[in-house]
């Protein structure tokens, strides 16, 4: 089976040949980045290195299917408004200033011309060049921040946090302009030749938010996006996030992406039965990243004992991963279905 | 109204995040002549902890925990006044701040509000510290504790090498590490001497490193 086909069809939940492995978050890892060639913070904003990284995920990192939209999660909030922190070859793009701690949400509006913004512009051409490279072969899938996460970069965490309970009409006006800038931006990604989008919320999860909150504020922005999307949606958050996954599921997306804190078996156990496909759950800031290869291929085992949809890391890989804990990923699936080992793909 | 319906009043205030209910019993406290460190302690204080403990529990999370705080300052601003010179007692003298390279800091915040109310000096040099930084403030406040927090991988490496240089400073300073990539495993890896794993355990935390070093 083509990696393509094997993760499209295992996203509508039918079935595959083996359990797909891979990143659904960014993989930014230095090793990639040396074994290409394509450095960040290059790749953050030049379109051939950052499909140059992204395509390293495939040919170098084992995995069955590639990131577009760069090495960050900040790119929304970037072309709403905010100023980005500076970035380097292992320190991502991160959010600097919050227009809207101090402005007036009244003035908060999507513009018009938000994709001739920030690196929209940058994207349409690395999706060009990446469609080109990989045709039907390897599935695409876009990122960016979620509706939540974008409107407490807009107004910053804390007090995104208190207005949650001060201030509700504030948060729903927020996340009505985040909501709508994202809806535009997930149709862009597809029209441009993703194959499914994730959304990464990270500030909407119960290490922060209540469950409460998340089904009177998230949930229903999030199933908005979804029904207004033109094809699959996965939904990565990390940290705790086990009251939570029946509402995500609810929210009628493909797929949910959760971390090791996560209880996998029960994650897997609600999702299935609302016909939602799981994505983890190595654990990206310790195993992979500090760990040994053999612990990450233990983990990529107990995964893959509870029968997880997409082998994949917890979180963003950590720009210092070293590649044999990445490809201990792959090694496991492999030995588990006694595929050929993996010894780099081409295009 | 005696003493220990005040209290609980404010306690109750801090706990329903009611800024005008802990400023009124505030007020009622110094009106009818109370110790307001009394009023600090039990009623502003003990409202916090119970606060930290239903973070603990998962019935209250940062949202919560943000306002409760106001309220719990909002009786501060009007007891603190009415101390007496010397009777704020201090458990130890804190540095805290986040990492370099890192902006993330409601976690450190939050460690930052349960100390004050657990008795320590708190020193916030906010997000984005230089080494150096942490180096010199702890060495000009004599911290007993150096709290430092990352919420990223990359910039908890940071740590690594910022906990030697503070040891060389001063050898007997704590250094407590916090922040969702650190594990007991780093605390042990970078040779740190503390950790918490939620802000409601962090006051404990701090007085066993206070006592271990005394």
């Amino acid at each position: 089976m083509k990696p393509k086909e094997r993760v499209m069809r295992r996203l509508k939940r039918q079935e595959v040949d083996m359990t797909p492995v891979g990143c659904t978050t960014a993989y930014g890892a230095l090793c990639l980045m040396k074994a290409s060639g394509y450095e960040r913070p290059l790749a953050d904003h030049d379109p051939v290195a950052m499909a140059g990284l992204a395509l390293a995920g495939y040919t170098i990192g084992g995995f069955d299917w590639i990131k577009a939209m760069g090495w960050d999660i900040t790119a929304v909030s970037e072309a709403l408004g905010c100023e980005l922190g500076k970035a380097a070859i292992d320190v991502q793009h991160f959010i600097a200033t919050h227009p809207f701690e101090s402005r007036s949400l009244d003035e908060l509006e999507c513009p018009p011309d938000l994709l001739s913004r920030g690196r929209f512009p940058v994207y349409k051409e690395q999706f060009r060049i990446l469609k080109e490279k990989v045709g039907d072969e390897v599935a695409i899938f876009g990122m960016s921040e979620g509706p939540f996460t974008c409107a407490a970069n807009l107004m910053g965490t804390s007090k995104m946090m208190r207005s949650t309970i001060k201030d509700p009409a504030g948060v729903e006006k927020a996340l009505a302009v985040t909501t709508e800038a994202l809806i535009q931006v997930i149709n862009f990604a597809f029209s441009q030749g993703a194959d499914y989008y994730c959304m990464a919320d990270p500030t909407s999860g119960s290490t922060l938010l209540s469950p409460r909150s998340w089904d009177r504020f998230v949930k229903p922005v999030m199933t908005k996006i979804v029904e207004r999307s033109n094809g699959p949606i996965v939904l990565h958050i990390c940290g705790e996030t086990d009251k939570i996954i029946p509402s995500m599921c609810d929210t009628g997306l493909a797929g949910i992406s959760i971390e090791e804190k996560a209880d996998l078996k029960l994650a897997l156990e609600v999702a299935h039965a609302k016909g939602v496909a799981v994505f983890g759950n190595v654990a990206a800031a310790t195993t992979l990243f500090m760990g040994s290869p053999e612990e990450c291929y233990k983990e990529s085992q107990a995964a893959l004992e509870c029968d997880v949809d997409f082998l994949a890391p917890g979180c963003g890989l950590a720009p210092a991963s070293p590649l044999e804990n990445i490809l201990a990923m792959r090694k496991a699936r492999d030995d588990k279905f006694k595929a050929p080992e993996f010894k780099g793909a081409t295009l | 109204m005696p003493l220990a319906e005040i209290l609980k009043t404010m306690h109750d205030a801090v706990v329903g995040f009611d800024d005008e209910g802990a400023r009124k019993a505030a007020e009622q406290l110094i009106a009818e002549g109370f110790d307001p460190f009394t009023g600090i302690m039990e009623g502003l204080a003990g409202g916090m902890n119970t606060v930290g403990e239903l973070f603990k529990k998962q019935e209250y999370f940062v949202p919560e925990v943000l306002l409760c705080a106001e309220a719990m300052n909002a009786g501060l601003a009007v007891l603190s006044p009415h101390l007496k010179a010397g009777e704020a007692r201090s458990e130890g003298t804190v540095i805290i701040g986040t990492v370099q390279g890192d902006i993330h800091d409601i976690g450190k915040n939050l460690v930052k509000m349960m100390l004050e109310v657990g008795g320590f000096k708190v020193h916030d040099l906010g997000v984005d510290v230089p080494h150096e930084k942490f180096v010199e403030e702890a060495v000009r406040v004599k911290a007993d504790i150096v709290g430092v927090s990352s919420m990223m991988t990359t910039t908890m490496m940071g740590m690594k090498k910022l906990i030697p240089m503070l040891k060389e400073a001063n050898p007997k300073v704590a250094v407590m590490i916090g922040g969702a990539p650190v594990t007991p495993a780093i605390v042990k890896m970078f040779k740190a001497d503390g950790f918490a794993a939620s802000a409601a355990d962090v006051v404990v935390e701090a007085k066993r490193l206070v006592a271990a070093a005394n």
